[in-house]
């Protein structure tokens, strides 16, 4: 199963949004929007109406944690999956219980990134196809 | 010649501060007498009772107490003293006269450090109080070094763990974008430009590895491993990891077998932590075999419900000087890794302090039929 679509990725890191993009085009995403802070990010998918969301969670101008609330007040139907650096499951588990799919570790190798992002999104059939 | 006078002074003993107390004014003048060349500071008290107050004002380094005196007697106040302050009061001396030297036993177990007989002998008295003042001093200096130590320590962790934060994730980075350039996702590389490619993917690999295994020891060190327990089956961990580790031990022609998976019920343990345990494990176990080896992977269950998982090697096992070394930070041994590969000496250590942090055990045996057999056991981790 793979995804096709558009994906908007939240990061105030350029190599990050290029690598997790690269990511993202390995399983089949069509288009990739990147944005580099909270504030603009949901101004993108407003404007973009993204099929899915990599969203960090520190980041200056507004955090990932706002941003989500953000994202999910205006379309409850949103995919966000949470990029994370930190290990502490609290910020991860808020994220969660916000209404993020899922979280994603930026760290983790690549061939393990994308069977990870492959099987959250079979998780999710309404923004995938076959 | 005279043979040289033997140096006592180990410590500056000057200016400390002695509470001599005794209800026979004799005898406190010829104490004082005794130690006023010594440079000390002296204070007395005629009994128990305003010892204890004058302790509190003056606060003594050490104290010499008369075993009888009006009132509270000198074992009682010392029990009073060791009762106030702990371990921090000051070292007593008890003054006892020659025919009373059964209330030695009763003097010590009251906490006092020492006595001295009257009548005195001036050079015995002398060194006796030397001496414990001397301890009292080094034990307070010893104090003082182990918590600016361990301080020390504390920010050496801190900041081991905010630069290995802060640098894993441009290094997966760099990583990850020297895999996509490798693999011809944003064009055709020449063979030249596909080596240098290569090379920046293994250095990447190499330091995201010494930065995560660092950071692990910062993050155990700090006291803040904090295990996240939950039902986990061994078998299937064990299986992940093999999994993990196949494509490295392909590389090398090694392989790694199970040969014993019991139907073991689930344990609670952090799983995450424990693949990192049999990960580890595992790799190093593919690391130092020689090429085209058998690598053994085993669980075993014990009628008390200990589950061990086993990993065996094919390689040079471990030589008897170099054991200590084994689950020590940095405790790479004189075995190098057969294929090129890096270690950072961190590895095993991390693995013990994980284990330990699950009250298990992690050991280590040469295996008669050659190589190493690393046993990891482990119960229920209760949360």
């Amino acid at each position: 199963m793979t995804f096709t679509g558009k994906a908007l990725i939240i990061d105030d890191e350029p190599h990050v949004r290029k690598y997790i993009g690269l990511v993202l085009r390995a399983i089949g995403a069509t288009t990739i929007i990147e944005a580099p802070n909270g504030a603009e990010g949901f101004a993108a998918y407003q404007r973009e109406r993204p099929n899915l969301v990599l969203l960090d969670v520190n980041m200056p101008v507004q955090d990932g944690i706002e941003t989500l609330k953000q994202i999910l007040a205006f379309d409850a139907g949103a995919s966000v999956i949470m990029l994370t650096s930190l290990t502490t499951r609290q910020t991860i588990e808020e994220a969660v219980k916000g209404g993020a799919l899922h979280y994603i570790r930026k760290d983790t190798p690549r061939e393990e990134l994308i069977v990870m992002l492959k099987e959250l999104l079979a998780e999710e059939p309404g923004q995938t196809t076959l | 010649m005279p043979p040289a006078p033997v140096q006592t002074d180990l410590v500056d003993l000057k200016g400390r501060k002695l509470l001599l107390v005794d209800d026979d004014r004799l005898n406190l003048r010829i104490l004082q007498g005794i130690l006023q060349n010594e440079g000390y500071v002296l204070a007395d008290a005629d009994s128990a009772e305003s010892a204890l107050v004058k302790y509190d004002e003056f606060h003594p380094d050490l104290v010499l107490f008369d075993v009888v005196l009006p009132g509270i007697n000198g074992f009682d106040a010392c029990r009073e003293l060791r009762k106030r302050h702990g371990a921090k009061a000051a070292p007593v001396i008890f003054i006892t006269a020659k025919q009373e030297s059964d209330a030695v036993v009763e003097g010590f177990s009251a906490g006092g450090v020492d006595y001295v007989m009257k009548p005195f002998r001036r050079k015995e008295v002398a060194a006796r109080i030397r001496t414990h003042l001397q301890m009292r001093l080094l034990m307070d200096q010893q104090h003082t070094l182990v918590e600016q130590l361990s301080r020390a320590n504390a920010d050496k962790n801190k900041f081991l763990g905010m630069a290995a934060h802060d640098l894993r994730n441009p290094l997966a980075s760099i990583r990850g974008l020297a895999e996509f350039l490798n693999d011809g996702t944003v064009g055709a590389l020449t063979p030249d430009q596909r080596e240098l490619v290569n090379l920046i993917h293994q250095a990447s690999q190499s330091m995201v590895t010494l930065v995560n295994d660092l950071l692990d020891v910062a993050t155990i060190e700090s006291g803040e491993l904090k295990l996240q327990p939950a039902p986990a089956s061994l078998a299937d961990l064990i299986e992940k990891s093999v999994t993990l580790n196949a494509l490295e031990s392909a590389r090398k022609h090694t392989r790694i077998v199970c040969t014993e998976r019991p139907a073991a019920p689930p344990i609670t343990v952090d799983a995450e932590k424990i693949r990192q345990v049999i990960d580890n494990l595992l790799s190093n176990a593919v690391k130092y075999s020689p090429p085209a080896s058998t690598i053994r992977v085993s669980l075993a269950l014990k009628d008390d419900g200990t589950q061990v998982i086993s990993v065996r090697d094919q390689g040079p096992g471990i030589p008897e000087n170099e054991r200590d070394r084994l689950f020590k930070d940095f405790g790479r041994l004189s075995a190098v890794p057969t294929g090129g590969e890096k270690s950072t000496g961190l590895g095993l250590a991390i693995c013990r302090k994980i284990v330990e942090a699950h009250h298990g055990a992690i050991v280590a045996e040469n295996h008669p039929a050659g190589g190493c057999e690393f046993r990891v056991l482990l119960t229920s981790t209760p949360s």
